[in-house]
C-alpha cells in the first residue's frame, strides 16, 4: 500500500468542509428523511426540521440552543430538548436554509447534524403523550370521585337527603365514563386480543373487573334497591384504574428509555464522509454513495464510515463493541470499524465495506433481532400465567356465589377484589423482566444475548470447553515462516511464490489462520489462478489450479495426504499442497490472548471444569493447557471429536459451554448447552451462538456467568415475592377484608416491585474485585 | 344545602375545562422535556431594554414573529 507522508497537503479546490456538508442537508431528496413540511398560520409553507445535538453538557445549553436559532431570521419556532439531545426548528424555506440553522447552532459552540432516526422517536413520543392524557384522565377523575363520594361514607345516617345523595352519584358516574371508555381502553383492547388469539392474558381479570363494577354501580346509582343493590363503587374503579395506569405509564417510559438509549449508541454513521479522489482532492458526499474501495478522510472526533484499513497510526474509541471509550491504539494497515470514533488526529481510511456488509450493520440486526425475539418469552410467560388466571376467574365467581348468599351487598365488591388483587403480572414479569436487564447490562460490557434462555443455561454450566486457534489466542497470528518443501523447489516456486499462493487460496477461508495467510498482500500475483475452491472445515480448503491439478492449503495430515506430520514447533502451522506433495510448510506465532490466563483461573476458581479442544496438534494443545492452567485438553480433534467429547460429557450429566469462533466450530456450539462466540471480523456477527463476545475479551465469559447467576437469583425472588403476595392476598379478598382500591393499588405495587428488582442485576458490588470475593458473591 | 345543586354540576364542567387545559399543554409539547421546563427559569433571556425603541431590529422581529 502506498504511504502518506504523516503531514497531509491540504485539499486544493475544494468546497470548504460547511459548505460540501450543507449540500447534502440542503438535498431536498435527503432532506425528506428528517423534514416535514406544512402549512404556517398565514399559508406560508414552512419546513419542520427534526436535529441532533452534540456537545450539550447540561439542561440550560439547550435554552441557549433555542435563543440562538430563534434570533434567526427565517425560524418561527425552535425546540431544544437536553434531555433527548434533539431540536426541532419550524423555518421558512424562504428566508433561510437547513445548513444555515446548523451553522447557527456550530456558532453557538455546540454541533448538530440532521436526525436520521426522527420517526421512531415521533413515534414514542406520541404513544408518550397518549399513554400520559389517559393517566392523567384517571387520576383526575379519581380524585373528583372520591369527593363526590366522600359524603357518602362520613355523612351520619339521615343527614344526606335522598336528592342530593342522587346527584353527588350523578355526579361521579360522569366522570367514571371518560375513566371507563377512554383511561381504561388499552385494557379492554389487550384482554380482546387474548381472547380473540384463544388465550388468556392478565388483561382479562382486570377488564372483567372493571366492567362488572361499573356495571353494578351504574345500576346502583339509576335503579337503587334494584337488581344491583344500592352500593356504587365509583371511587375504588376510577382508583384501580389510575393506579393500574401509572404501571404501565412506568413500565412505558422504561422501555423506551431501552429504545432510545439503543438508538443512541447505534446512530453513530455520519451522513456526510470525505473521499479523497485518486489526486487527494477531498469531496464532500453522502454516506450512501461510498463504494468499496475508495478513501475517506475522517477527522478528529468523526466516525469512521465503513470498515477498512487505516492509512496511518490513529487512535479510536471502539465503545461499540467493547462498551469501553479507552482508546484504542491503530497501527498503519490496521482496521477500524465503522461507527467506532476517531480520536486524535485526522486519518485516511481505505474503505473495505459499506452499508449492510460492515460489522456495525451487523451488531445493529442482532441487536434488533434480540430485542424483537421477546414476544417467545412472553408468550411463554403467559402459558404460566393461563392456569392461574382461569383458576383466579373461577375463585371470584365462587366468592361471588358464596357471599351472594351470605351478604349480598358485598357479593359483587369481594368478586372484584379477588379478580383485581391477584397479580398474574408479577409471576408473568417475575423472569422476563430480570433476563431483560440481564441481556442489556451484557451488551453494555460488550456481550450480545442472541439467545435469552440460555442466561439460565449459563447460570447452571459447570463445564466450559474451549477452542484455540482465534478463541484462546489472538485472532489474527503473525505469519512466522514459510519453509519450501522439496517438491515447491523442484515445482521452480520460490518462498514469494509460494506465499502468493497461499494468500489467494485463504482468501477463500474462514479460518482464523488464513486471515493472516491472505493479508500477507504479495508484490506479484501467484503463479497459478485456482477454480473450484471448496472449503473442508476444520481441515483446510482445497481447489482446481490452472494446470489442472488438486491444491490443498490446510492441516498437515489432510493437505499431504499422510505425507508430512505436524512438527513440534512452537506455534500452529498450514501447509501448502499440491499434486506432487507438499509444496511450502507456513509456520505462526501464537500469541494467547492477553487475559487468557487470569480468565482461566477465575472460571476454575468458581468451581467450573476446563478443557481445550482443538484441531491442532496435541502436543502444542497439551503445552498452551499447561500455560494456562487447563486440566484436560484434547488435541488432533476433529469436529466429529469435537461433538463426541461434548456428547460424552453431557451424557454425564453435565452442563456444557463451548467457547469457539462461531464459524468454524458451528455444529460443536450448537450442540453444548451454551456457546459464546469469540472473533474478529464480520463473520462473528453471522454466528449462531447464544452469546456474542463482541468485546474480544474472555474476561466477559466469566462477567457473564456472573450476571446470569444474579439475574437467575433475582427470578427466583420475584416468583418468591408472587406467590407470596398471591397467597397472602387472595384469602383476604375471599373473605371480605380487601376493599377494590386496595386490590388495585396492591397489584399495581407488586408489578412495579418485581420490575424494580430486576432493575438490581447490574448493581456492580461495591468491593473491589478479586477472585475471592467474586467466588463469595457468586 | 340547596346550592349545592348548583355547585355540583357546575364542579362536574370545571373539571373537562381543567382536563383540557392539560390537553393544551400535553400537546404543545410542554410535558416533553421536564428537567428543561424546570431550568428555563434559571435563563437569562431577558432582552435589554430598549427605552427609547432606537434599536432598527425592535420592529422588524416584532413585525416577522407570528
Amino acid at each position: 500500500m502506498a504511504t502518506l507522508p504523516l503531514t497531509l497537503a491540504p485539499p486544493t479546490a475544494t468546497p470548504s468542509g460547511a459548505d460540501g456538508e450543507a449540500a447534502i442537508a440542503d438535498d431536498p431528496e435527503l432532506q425528506a428523511g428528517f423534514t416535514s413540511w406544512e402549512r404556517a398560520g398565514d399559508g406560508r409553507r414552512v419546513g419542520r426540521s427534526h436535529l441532533r445535538l452534540a456537545g450539550l453538557w447540561c439542561a440550560g445549553c439547550a435554552g441557549t440552543i433555542e435563543r440562538a436559532l430563534q434570533a434567526e431570521p427565517g425560524v418561527l419556532e425552535a425546540n431544544a430538548s437536553y434531555a433527548a439531545q434533539r431540536a426541532t426548528v419550524v423555518w421558512d424555506p424562504a428566508a433561510t436554509r437547513v445548513s444555515s440553522l446548523l451553522a447557527t447552532i456550530r456558532r453557538a459552540g455546540y454541533d448538530a447534524a440532521p436526525d436520521a432516526a426522527a420517526s421512531a422517536r415521533a413515534l414514542r413520543q406520541a404513544e408518550e403523550r397518549k399513554a400520559l392524557w389517559r393517566l392523567f384522565v384517571a387520576v383526575f377523575c379519581m380524585m373528583q370521585v372520591m369527593m363526590y363520594q366522600a359524603p357518602l361514607y362520613v355523612a351520619e345516617p339521615g343527614t344526606l337527603s335522598p336528592d342530593l345523595r342522587t346527584l353527588l352519584l350523578w355526579a361521579a358516574w360522569v366522570l367514571s365514563i371518560p375513566v371507563v371508555l377512554f383511561s381504561a381502553a388499552p385494557m379492554f383492547r389487550d384482554a380482546w386480543e387474548a381472547m380473540r388469539q384463544r388465550r388468556i392474558g392478565m388483561d382479562l381479570p382486570v377488564a372483567i373487573g372493571i366492567l362488572i363494577t361499573f356495571v353494578v354501580s351504574t345500576g346502583a346509582t339509576f335503579a337503587p334497591g334494584g337488581l344491583f343493590g344500592a352500593e356504587p363503587y365509583f371511587d375504588s374503579l376510577t382508583m384501580f384504574v389510575a393506579f393500574l395506569l401509572g404501571g404501565r405509564y412506568l413500565a412505558l417510559k422504561a422501555r423506551h428509555r431501552v429504545a432510545a438509549s439503543l438508538e443512541g449508541a447505534l446512530s453513530r454513521l455520519p451522513s456526510a464522509v470525505r473521499r479523497l479522489a485518486s489526486d487527494d482532492r477531498v469531496e464532500l458526499i453522502g454516506l450512501h454513495r461510498l463504494v468499496p474501495g475508495d478513501r475517506v478522510r475522517v477527522l478528529a472526533g468523526e466516525s469512521f464510515p465503513a470498515d477498512g484499513p487505516l492509512e496511518s497510526a490513529a487512535e479510536v474509541d471502539e465503545a461499540l463493541l467493547t462498551g469501553e471509550s479507552r482508546p484504542v491504539a491503530k497501527r498503519p494497515g490496521d482496521e477500524a470499524i465503522a461507527g467506532s470514533f476517531n480520536l486524535a488526529g485526522p486519518v485516511v481510511q481505505r474503505v473495505e465495506r459499506v452499508g449492510p456488509d460492515t460489522r456495525y450493520a451487523g451488531i445493529v440486526s442482532l441487536m434488533r433481532t434480540a430485542m424483537s425475539a421477546r414476544p417467545p418469552l412472553l408468550r411463554a410467560a403467559d402459558r404460566i400465567a393461563a392456569p392461574f388466571l382461569w383458576g383466579v376467574l373461577l375463585l371470584a365467581v365462587w366468592a361471588g356465589a358464596a357471599w351472594s348468599m351470605i351478604d349480598p351487598t358485598r357479593a359483587v365488591w369481594v368478586m372484584v377484589s379477588v379478580l383485581v388483587v391477584t397479580c398474574p403480572c408479577a409471576l408473568s414479569l417475575a423472569a422476563p423482566s430480570a433476563l431483560l436487564a440481564a441481556a442489556g447490562a451484557l451488551i453494555r460490557r460488550g456481550v450480545l444475548v442472541q439467545r435469552f434462555d440460555a442466561l439460565e443455561g449459563l447460570a447452571a454450566l459447570d463445564t466450559i470447553c474451549f477452542d484455540k486457534t482465534g478463541t484462546i489466542t489472538e485472532a489474527c497470528p503473525q505469519v512466522l515462516l514459510a519453509e519450501l518443501q522439496p517438491a515447491g523447489r523442484d515445482a521452480g516456486l520460490d518462498e514469494a511464490g509460494v506465499r502468493a499462493i497461499a494468500a489467494l487460496l485463504a482468501t477463500s477461508s474462514t479460518h482464523p489462520l488464513s486471515a493472516a495467510l491472505a493479508a500477507q498482500a504479495p508484490a506479484l500475483p501467484a503463479p497459478i489462478t485456482f477454480t473450484h475452491v471448496a472449503e473442508f472445515p476444520g481441515f483446510g480448503v482445497q481447489a482446481i489450479g490452472s494446470d489442472n491439478r488438486v491444491y490443498r492449503l490446510g492441516a498437515a495430515g489432510w493437505a499431504t495426504r499422510g505425507g508430512a506430520e505436524t512438527v513440534a514447533t512452537a506455534g500452529p502451522e498450514t501447509w501448502l499442497a499440491g499434486p506432487d506433495g507438499a509444496l511450502a510448510r507456513f509456520a505462526f506465532a501464537e500469541v494467547l490472548r492477553a487475559d487468557a490466563p487470569q480468565t482461566m483461573a477465575q472460571l476454575a476458581g468458581a468451581g467450573l471444569e476446563l478443557r481445550l479442544l482443538s484441531g491442532d496438534a496435541a502436543d502444542r494443545v497439551h503445552d498452551v493447557a499447561r500455560r494456562l492452567g487447563i486440566a484436560e485438553a484434547q488435541g488432533d480433534a476433529t469436529p466429529a471429536d469435537k461433538l463426541d467429547t461434548i456428547a460424552a460429557l453431557q451424557a454425564d450429566g453435565r452442563r456444557v459451554g463451548m467457547v469457539g469462533d462461531g464459524l468454524n466450530d458451528a455444529p460443536v456450539m450448537a450442540r453444548a448447552d451454551v456457546s459464546f462466540a469469540i472473533g474478529e471480523g464480520p463473520a462473528l456477527t453471522r454466528s449462531h451462538a447464544d452469546f456474542v463476545l463482541l468485546s474480544g475479551r474472555l474476561g466477559d465469559i466469566a462477567e457473564a456467568r456472573r450476571i446470569a447467576q444474579r439475574a437467575m437469583r433475582i427470578v427466583r425472588q420475584n416468583m418468591a415475592w408472587a406467590v407470596a403476595y398471591n397467597l397472602t392476598c387472595v384469602p383476604l379478598a375471599l373473605l371480605g377484608l380487601f376493599p377494590p382500591w386496595a386490590a388495585g393499588l396492591g397489584m399495581a405495587a407488586s408489578s412495579l416491585f418485581v420490575v424494580l428488582n430486576a432493575l438490581r442485576v447490574d448493581r456492580r458490588p461495591r468491593s473491589p474485585r478479586h477472585p475471592a470475593a467474586e467466588a463469595a458473591a457468586a | 344545602m340547596d346550592i349545592l345543586f348548583l355547585l355540583i354540576p357546575f364542579s362536574v364542567l370545571l373539571v373537562f375545562a381543567l382536563m383540557a387545559a392539560f390537553l393544551w399543554a400535553l400537546q404543545t409539547s410542554q410535558f416533553d422535556d421536564l428537567d428543561r421546563e424546570g431550568t428555563r427559569i434559571l435563563g437569562d433571556d431577558d432582552p435589554d431594554l430598549d427605552v427609547d425603541q432606537a434599536s432598527p431590529g425592535a420592529l422588524a422581529r416584532h413585525s416577522s414573529s407570528p
